[in-house]
């Protein structure tokens, strides 16, 4: 018989700059999953993925799993172990889970991510950033997570499709106000398309606002197969219907197109067709907006709208509150920021809260909803599809 | 060299704090590539079997997994196709902002990223030549034995061609 896998419980810690551990962040993470849903015991929890990209250079801490679940009060017997994907650790993380149920192997999983990316001091944070890129050949050439990579690919998008910065603009304007309701998230003010236009330059053509922040913080959510599912939750079930995840190419040197993202369609490709549906099906959808660039061309390569035309996508409200796909609606990571391993659980806290309906922006009768995540030199995407039923 | 709040750390060479990579033999099979840095010659892995240029060098062919590798000569001018500057977060290790970038393309063998050195602000443009340019980098203290040995260094930007 088929197994279904279940979202039934999502909490976060607050993201920001924060005070405290790794180790703190994860406790206030469980502690939120725990209080989402009172009926789960998490001494039910069977399986433990743990996602954090940067806590052997920022906390100085491998095998990191049992120390997660030795925090969270849980003690797993199937799995217990850490993923690490930079940017998409969580999604991954997320995928391994939900194939583990579905194929048996456990019944009842946490998925845990989150980082301490401050130091006490700072320029530690952008020294460590060049272990994100292929170190020994972009990274030595002063590419961290990469501002001026996603300025390249911004460049490049407006000379080929005449996208403008007033476009760009509109995703930081779009997510900011949605972060404004998310008390959650690192920014809790919104901001103006004046001041996100004279906003201070960092590689150009992107300003301050148009580039996410270094955030603490962790996120958790807990997946079950759907039998148990149905007896630890009153809420309405949310069902993971498919999943992919595609990688191309990881150095500059080998990337085969810059405006194009060939593993994003080759991902969102697999995804729609694993969950039956497709692109025109999605009802809201939680983008990697790393950079707002990023959040326009995912806007095309996922299919929501024609090559080139994410731009005015954008400007005409399409992926805002009340358009044909509603995008990053708890902020993103604009708004939310972006502890790495933390941010593919936060997109997946929102998606279930947005299909159960309970979110605080809520899409009405949203059935289907997206995650999706970049990582690294844009080399390598993840998308998950969530839906109100089973594929 | 102290290292602030590790007392013990006083002197030592931590790897996982090195912006560049080993280029030792002990510590990297493709070592060749940087001896042929120091001589000026920007180079790469070819299969003798398939032809393939993979870039960066490879232990093995990526298009036919054959381990049958020679180094070949790539070209060290190439045109500038996209530039930008970093004007925040410029990592420690990479001079006062701005921090120059550019995608070149490298005479048709392939585009990638490198840093621009020896460049005023606002100097360089789409279309522009760049050239190879080497410079010394810190050399890695290696235990040979009971010897520590000074590994010495280079790595590779490129510049404009004036």
């Amino acid at each position: 018989m088929e197994r279904n896998v279940c979202v039934i419980a999502g909490g976060m810690s607050k993201w920001g700059v924060r005070e405290g551990s790794q180790r703190d962040f994860f406790q206030e993470a469980a502690k939120a999953c725990y209080n989402d849903n009172p009926q789960l015991n998490p001494k039910d929890i069977d399986g433990l993925l743990v996602a954090s990209a940067y806590t052997e250079r920022t906390s100085y801490q491998t095998h990191l799993a049992p120390l997660v679940a030795e925090y969270a009060g849980i003690k797993p017997k199937n799995i217990c172990a850490r993923v690490e994907l930079l940017c998409a650790s969580g999604s991954s993380a997320i995928i391994l889970g939900y194939s583990m149920i579905k194929s048996g192997q456990a019944d009842i999983v946490m998925i845990a991510g989150g980082e301490k990316l401050y130091t006490p001091q700072k320029w530690e944070v952008f020294y460590s950033e060049l272990a994100s890129v292929d170190h020994d050949w972009d990274g030595a050439q002063g590419l961290g997570l990469p501002p001026p990579v996603f300025a390249m690919v911004a460049k490049q998008h407006m000379k080929q499709f005449g996208t403008k910065k007033e476009h760009l603009a509109r995703i930081s304007v779009k997510n900011r106000r949605n972060s404004a309701t998310n008390p959650q998230a690192q920014f809790q003010k919104p901001v103006t398309m004046e001041e996100v236009m004279g906003a201070k330059m960092i590689v150009e053509p992107l300003t301050l606002f148009d580039c996410c922040p270094i955030t603490d913080g962790a996120a958790a959510v807990v997946l079950a197969v759907e039998e148990k599912a149905k007896t630890m939750t009153d809420k309405p079930l949310v069902y993971i219907r498919g999943t992919a995840q595609a990688s191309v190419n990881n150095m500059s040197a080998n990337m085969p197109t810059w405006t194009t993202w060939e593993a994003l369609k080759i991902a969102a490709a697999q995804a729609y067709r694993k969950s039956k549906i497709e692109a025109k099906d999605v009802d809201v959808a939680m983008t990697h907006d790393c950079f707002t660039i990023s959040e326009i061309i995912e806007m095309e390569d996922l299919g929501f709208c024609k090559k080139g035309e994410g731009g005015s996508f954008v400007a005409d409200g399409q992926n805002d509150l009340g358009g044909r796909v509603p995008t990053n609606t708890d902020g993103g990571l604009l708004g939310c920021g972006h502890p790495f391993g933390g941010t593919g659980i936060r997109q997946g806290i929102e998606v279930m809260k947005q299909l159960r309906g309970d979110a605080t922006q809520q899409v009405p009768g949203a059935k289907i909803g997206l995650t999706h995540n970049l990582s690294g030199f844009i080399a390598a995407h993840t998308v998950l599809i969530y839906g109100r039923e089973a594929a | 060299m102290t290292t602030p709040g590790i007392s013990i750390l006083e002197g030592r060479y931590m790897v996982t704090m090195d912006l560049f990579p080993q280029q030792s033999k002990e510590f990297n099979q493709i070592y060749p590539f940087y001896q042929y840095l120091r001589e000026g010659r920007l180079t790469t892995t070819k299969c003798k079997d398939c032809s393939a240029e993979p870039f960066p060098p490879r232990v093995m062919c990526p298009e036919c997994y054959s381990t049958n590798m020679e180094w070949v000569d790539w070209p060290t001018t190439a045109t500038v196709v996209e530039v930008t500057e970093e004007v925040v977060g410029v990592p420690l290790g990479f001079g006062r902002a701005p921090l120059i970038h550019a995608l070149i393309d490298l005479e048709g063998k392939k585009n990638f990223f490198v840093r621009i050195i020896n460049c005023q602000a606002g100097e360089l443009k789409a279309g522009d030549k760049v050239k190879l340019a080497v410079f010394d980098v810190d050399p890695v203290p290696q235990d040979m034995g009971r010897e520590v040995v000074e590994i010495p260094r280079v790595f590779y930007a490129f510049e404009p061609v004036k």
